[in-house]
């Protein structure tokens, strides 16, 4: 039980750490199993699909396609008072779109966003009252 | 991406128990915004009157089935430490509210055939309005403890759990062209049924189909009032055999079926691949067959509605409608007690009753076959409860003795 850093990441913890050093290299990564080839996403330590124990993080092309969405328009927990309204949602991964990444849409009207919507990864700091920590993540923008 | 393969989940494998189980006996606790009642009271509470109402005493009860991980629960120490009695009581973790409100009578059964335990309690009860302001994020604190979900999910606000759900209604309006007044009548037919029931926390408060679209967006394309109330309160109910039950107080209610299903996908509902259905998929289906009934012989309906999306998702999956059908499904007063169409929580459920997780569910459904419910739906035979946790699904088939 960690919440000390809520809402920011513990970007050191083994099971999640290869998705946030590459985000602050401005890469989006996702584990790959190195025998089957199939994105493991969540991570898990052996690959669903074929067992495989082996799932380096693989660098992808950030392109994908918005899958849905939602608008807060009233924070639910103080840390994110300051951030509504904003859109939270899920990208579909061009590599594979039944990998879903929990992201944010920014840049963006909140009229222009629709389903299959392509969309592209860029990397803003996670600020938060609060938390001098400062983390890159990866968003999304529409592409065009 | 809507998974048509049905690869994405399973039914988990249930005793059969037909004819085994009755339900001999209810109680409710007082169901109410932030009470400072801790959750041991409030289950006592509810335990009283469940023997109350089927005329037995404490020492009468050997066996009780609870919830682990929601607070003090109710176990056999409690009971004792409350009653003052000492006698032996069987007791399992394995029950409450949620999914286990329906399999806890599976459970049992095994115990009440050998004869191991005679009268079986099920019990659960939460603090949750009193314990609020020391929770982070209410009830998504659990969320926020879970390791992958605090780093992937979390720090994008897709948290707490009205996010998730905003998101999965977007995608079924994306798919199946789902519209906002269709999840305002189950929000409306919660209410009205609420309104007319003397436990409900939202008795007085008056919730039109106007009402429901003036209404701000919470989370969009969620409203307040699509999202459950959060409460103190509980309940109890009491099993026994069928033979035995005859002999108490009230008229006895039978246990027909019970299912469960599992997603393989688990918590992690951002990665369901049927992401706009609810693994009543698999558990009604099993749970029906067990019943040797189908959904058109279903009278009454009670299903887990922390949200207005997750009753209509359930009420696809569970068949009585098709997928995606279940928005013209719920229009109008079709979800009324009296309208004509498949009465749905006529306590008022989640949304509107009170937000005890599922508990309150069955009581009202035991009600409804009995024939002494406050909205009544004219000579109910069958009557089925859905429960929902996100990742697991189960349903429970009670019948008219």
């Amino acid at each position: 039980m960690k919440t000390a850093d809520f809402p920011l990441p513990d970007t050191e913890w083994e099971g999640t750490c290869g998705f946030w050093e590459a985000a602050a290299r401005e890469q989006l990564a996702i584990p790959r199993c190195a025998a089957c080839r199939r994105f493991q996403w969540y991570p898990r330590e052996r690959c669903l699909a074929c067992g495989g124990g082996e799932l380096p993080w693989t660098a992808v092309s950030g392109r994908g396609t918005l899958f849905s969405w939602a608008v807060v328009r009233r924070a639910l927990v103080p840390a994110f008072a300051e951030k509504v309204p904003f859109v939270t949602g899920l990208v579909a991964l061009a590599e594979d779109p039944a990998v879903r990444v929990v992201t944010n849409l920014v840049d963006c009207e909140f009229e222009e966003l629709r389903a299959e919507l392509p969309v592209r990864v860029v990397f803003r700091p996670l600020v938060f009252p609060n938390q001098e920590r400062r983390v890159i993540a990866p968003m999304f923008t529409p592409l065009g | 991406m809507t998974a048509s393969a049905r690869d994405w989940g399973s039914a988990s494998e249930i005793p059969e128990l037909a004819g085994a189980v009755a339900i001999a006996g209810v109680g409710e606790a007082d169901h109410s915004q932030a009470s400072g009642r801790s959750e041991r009271e409030i289950s006592a509470q509810a335990v009283e009157r469940a023997l109350a109402d089927a005329g037995l005493a404490p020492k009468d009860v050997d066996g009780i089935l609870y919830s682990a991980g929601f607070g003090d629960a109710f176990d056999a120490k409690a009971f004792h430490a409350h009653f003052g009695t000492h006698h032996e009581i069987w007791e399992s973790p394995r029950g409450g509210a949620t999914v286990w409100a329906a399999t806890a009578p599976a459970t049992a059964a095994e115990v009440l055939h050998s004869g191991k335990a005679r009268h079986v309690l099920n019990v659960f009860s939460v603090s949750w309005a009193t314990q609020r302001p020391q929770m982070l994020g209410g009830p998504g604190q659990f969320h926020a403890e879970e390791r992958y979900k605090a780093s992937l999910e979390v720090p994008f606000g897709w948290f707490p759990q009205p996010v998730y759900f905003a998101t999965i209604a977007r995608r079924h309006m994306i798919e199946f062209g789902t519209r906002p007044e269709q999840l305002g009548a189950i929000a409306v037919s919660a209410r009205r049924h609420a309104n007319l029931h003397p436990g409900a926390v939202m008795r007085e408060k008056q919730l039109s189909l106007a009402d429901y679209l003036a209404r701000p967006m919470l989370v969009d394309p969620l409203r307040v009032e699509d999202c459950c109330l959060i409460s103190d309160g509980g309940g109890a109910y009491l099993m026994s055999t069928p033979e035995r039950a005859r002999d108490l107080r009230r008229p006895p209610v039978l246990v027909a079926g019970v299912g469960e299903g599992r997603s393989a996908t688990g918590l992690y509902w951002s990665q369901q691949p049927a992401f706009t259905s609810t693994p009543q998929v698999f558990s009604a289906p099993a749970a029906f067959a067990m019943a040797g009934i189908g959904p058109r012989d279903v009278d009454v309906l009670a299903l887990y509605d922390p949200f207005t999306i997750v009753a209509l998702m359930q009420i696809e999956d569970m068949g009585f409608c098709g997928k995606g059908e279940g928005g013209a499904f719920v229009e109008g007063d079709a979800l009324d007690f009296d309208g004509g169409g498949l009465p749905l929580n006529t306590h008022g459920g989640l949304l509107s009753h009170a937000y005890v997780l599922g508990i309150s569910h069955v009581i009202e459904l035991v009600r409804q076959l009995r024939g002494e419910a406050a909205a009544q739906v004219p000579g109910a035979e069958i009557g089925v409860y859905g429960g929902y946790t996100g990742h697991m699904a189960s349903t429970l088939v009670l019948r008219r003795a």
